[in-house]
């Protein structure tokens, strides 16, 4: 039993990545934090969770919400860009598109009125060597929480960082991936505070090498014939076609990524995953073209830099493993 | 100072340090101000340090009733770089204050601003005089307290209007980059108060006549701390001890000694030789606005008179 919390940015994979940790049988989910990022602000996030968590049947898990903001972020008109490129879709895909990231819905129940930093910090400090964070969205939240207290960082048992990039190009620019671009001062707070951290980059998520990994129709129809009586299998199989036809038309990838969900499972399953020895990771934070870059110190340089050795990164998934232990999770929800 | 004059709720955030000390002094003596609580942060000392020295500090002007808590342990988003201005344990010198026995608020320093301006009735100013880390930090936790802040008198940046630097850089904002920015981006009402008037008040041979005259205890400390200040800020850079802090502070007590000039002030987060540098726009060029009061003039002879007579009994 691996005890997680799951802090999230609320866009469709983390949606896919709370029901999974909901549904699987082998995770404690501790509680749920949410981020400002790829789908909107942090009301928003924060009420796609709860939402999320009343379909999966758990508002017994808590939701803290958390930063509002990233600590520098980048220029105003760069942050807007993905909803410029919403919009894009919108013309594409019309009508659809009203599937995809849909302002939510009143919640049925509230957030505790505790913040996401103190809810990390709390629950690590209560059960040193325990606790997991898998953070999927910008790092604030985790980057906060060690600044305020620099102690969980021995406490925790690991973090998971979903997020750069490194033979698979970029999606913010070429070698920026958008978690560690959001944030990346936060995102280099965590990858040098000492804790043990698995990096989970868009190398074992969003690239057709890992195919068997991404949610197709089929598997849809799978989930559809094999669960009727599951409300969270048919929400997803309601949900999901669109995400699944922009991922193949716009980012030629044969299927919906599931990357948070991956993330989760780099606590559950490691070996699933073909991964590095601890290396030192650190991010580039100097100017628009390759900030937020994630450079990962391997082989032999003639100039020196330090950091701690603390960082494993993700170089292979086996796609068909996850994807199957992924629909047996959803699948088990009500 | 007129007593009549309505009190000011005042919240204090610093690294002491021998100017901040001064200035928790001239804070806790001031008729105008209350004192609402004391918050420390890492910067011209190790945070434990800080720490210590604003208790000592307290105990010793027998403000115990004023509570402290340890704040921030490093800046927001990188390690720490010690200042240099106040020597090894942030509060060198001949006389040496007894260990605090008064306690630490159990309780993260970001926590307890949050706490009193909850409490507060009034919007509450804050003075930083160090990085500006927990303050940073207290706006990205509790944004829905902002309104509870009045305005942010801070001792930070130079701006190259009066005196001349190697790079418009100045410590607390260059020790926490990231966190100056944090707060320029807030939309609160922003005074800073840089080198550009701190470089102006300088302790010197005449200001050391006139503390000599104090003769308390207090008078004895603050003569022996600034005898140390001087001598080694006069090494690093050829002029006597400049009152950083102790001017912000009496900028809260009365605004007329300084001047200001609004500006947009940006922080270079990635030069090479001007990382850390406060860059103002005073022509609103690049067209986003003032975010800052910049002060650009100070009346050095009223800030003195006003310092001596709160060190005064």
């Amino acid at each position: 039993m691996e005890r997680i919390i799951l802090d999230v940015d609320s866009a469709g994979d983390d949606i896919l990545a709370i029901l999974f940790s909901a549904g699987c049988a082998d995770i404690k989910l501790e509680g749920v934090t949410t981020v400002a990022g790829a789908a909107g602000g942090i009301e928003q996030v924060t009420n796609v969770v709860l939402n999320t968590l009343t379909l999966a049947g758990r508002n017994d898990i808590p939701v803290a919400a958390g930063a509002y903001r990233p600590i520098v972020g980048n220029a105003k008109a760069d942050m807007e860009a993905p909803v410029h490129f919403e919009k894009q879709l919108q013309a594409r895909f019309g009508d659809r598109l009203q599937g995809f990231n849909p302002p939510a819905p009143e919640p049925a129940c509230k957030a505790m009125g505790k913040h996401a930093i103190d809810f990390i910090v709390d629950t690590v400090r209560a059960n040193p060597g325990e606790v997991s964070i898998v953070a999927t969205g910008p790092q604030t939240n985790v980057a906060l929480a060690l600044q305020m207290a620099p102690d969980i960082a021995r406490l925790v048992k690991q973090i998971v960082v979903l997020g750069g990039c490194f033979q698979t190009p970029g999606n913010m620019t070429p070698v920026s991936e958008y978690n560690i671009w959001a944030d990346p001062e936060a995102a280099r707070v965590v990858l040098r505070s000492g804790a043990p951290v698995i990096l989970v980059p868009l190398d074992v998520c969003e690239d057709n090498r890992v195919a068997a990994s991404m949610l197709t129709r089929d598997d849809l129809n799978d989930l559809a014939s094999l669960y009727p009586a599951s409300k969270a299998v048919s929400y997803v199989c309601e949900t999901f076609p669109i995400y699944i036809d922009i991922w193949r038309e716009f980012f030629e990838l044969v299927g919906f990524p599931l990357d948070d969900a991956i993330a989760v499972v780099a606590v559950l399953h490691p070996e699933f995953f073909e991964m590095t020895e601890p290396l030192f990771v650190d991010v580039a934070l100097s100017e628009r073209l390759v900030r937020g870059q994630t450079v990962a110190f391997q082989g032999r340089q003639i100039l020196p830099f330090s950091g701690p050795k603390t960082t494993r990164v993700c170089r292979n998934l086996d796609g068909r493993k996850f994807l199957s232990l992924f629909k047996n999770s959803i699948g088990s929800l009500s | 100072m007129s007593k009549t004059v309505k009190t000011i709720p005042v919240l204090m955030d610093c690294d002491p340090g021998h100017d901040d000390a001064i200035a928790l002094v001239m804070a806790h003596r001031s008729p105008v101000i209350d004192l609402l609580g004391v918050t420390t942060v890492c910067g011209n000392a190790p945070p434990e340090r800080t720490t210590s020295n604003a208790l000592r500090i307290m105990q010793f002007i027998d403000a115990t009733d004023v509570p402290v808590a340890q704040g921030c342990v490093t800046p927001l988003a990188r390690p720490l770089v010690l200042g240099t201005a106040d020597g090894p344990t942030g509060l060198d010198g001949t006389t040496y204050l007894p260990e605090a026995t008064m306690p630490l608020v159990p309780m993260h320093g970001v926590d307890f601003i949050a706490k009193i301006l909850r409490e507060a009735p009034e919007p509450v100013v804050l003075v930083p005089t160090g990085p500006l880390t927990n303050i940073a930090m207290f706006l990205l936790k509790y944004p829905e307290l902002k309104h509870k802040i009045d305005k942010i008198v801070l001792m930070g940046g130079a701006f190259y209007r009066r005196t001349e630097y190697i790079t418009p850089t100045e410590f607390n904002i260059f020790c926490d980059p990231e966190a100056a920015r944090i707060v320029l981006d807030s939309g609160l009402d922003i005074i800073m108060v840089g080198l550009d008037v701190t470089m102006h008040v300088l302790v010197e041979e005449e200001q050391f006549a006139e503390l000599r005259k104090i003769e308390s205890p207090l008078g004895k400390v603050v003569l022996d701390w600034l005898k140390f200040y001087e001598k080694l800020h006069r090494g690093q850079m050829g002029v006597g001890g400049a009152l950083h802090d102790p001017l912000a502070l009496a900028v809260v007590i009365d605004p007329t000694l300084i001047e200001t000039r609004e500006a947009h002030v940006e922080i270079d987060l990635t030069g090479t030789y001007t990382f850390g540098a406060t860059v103002a726009d005073f022509w609103n060029e690049r067209k986003l606005g003032n975010n800052t009061r910049i002060a650009t003039r100070v009346d050095s002879g009223r800030f003195f008179e006003l310092m001596y007579s709160l060190l005064r009994d």
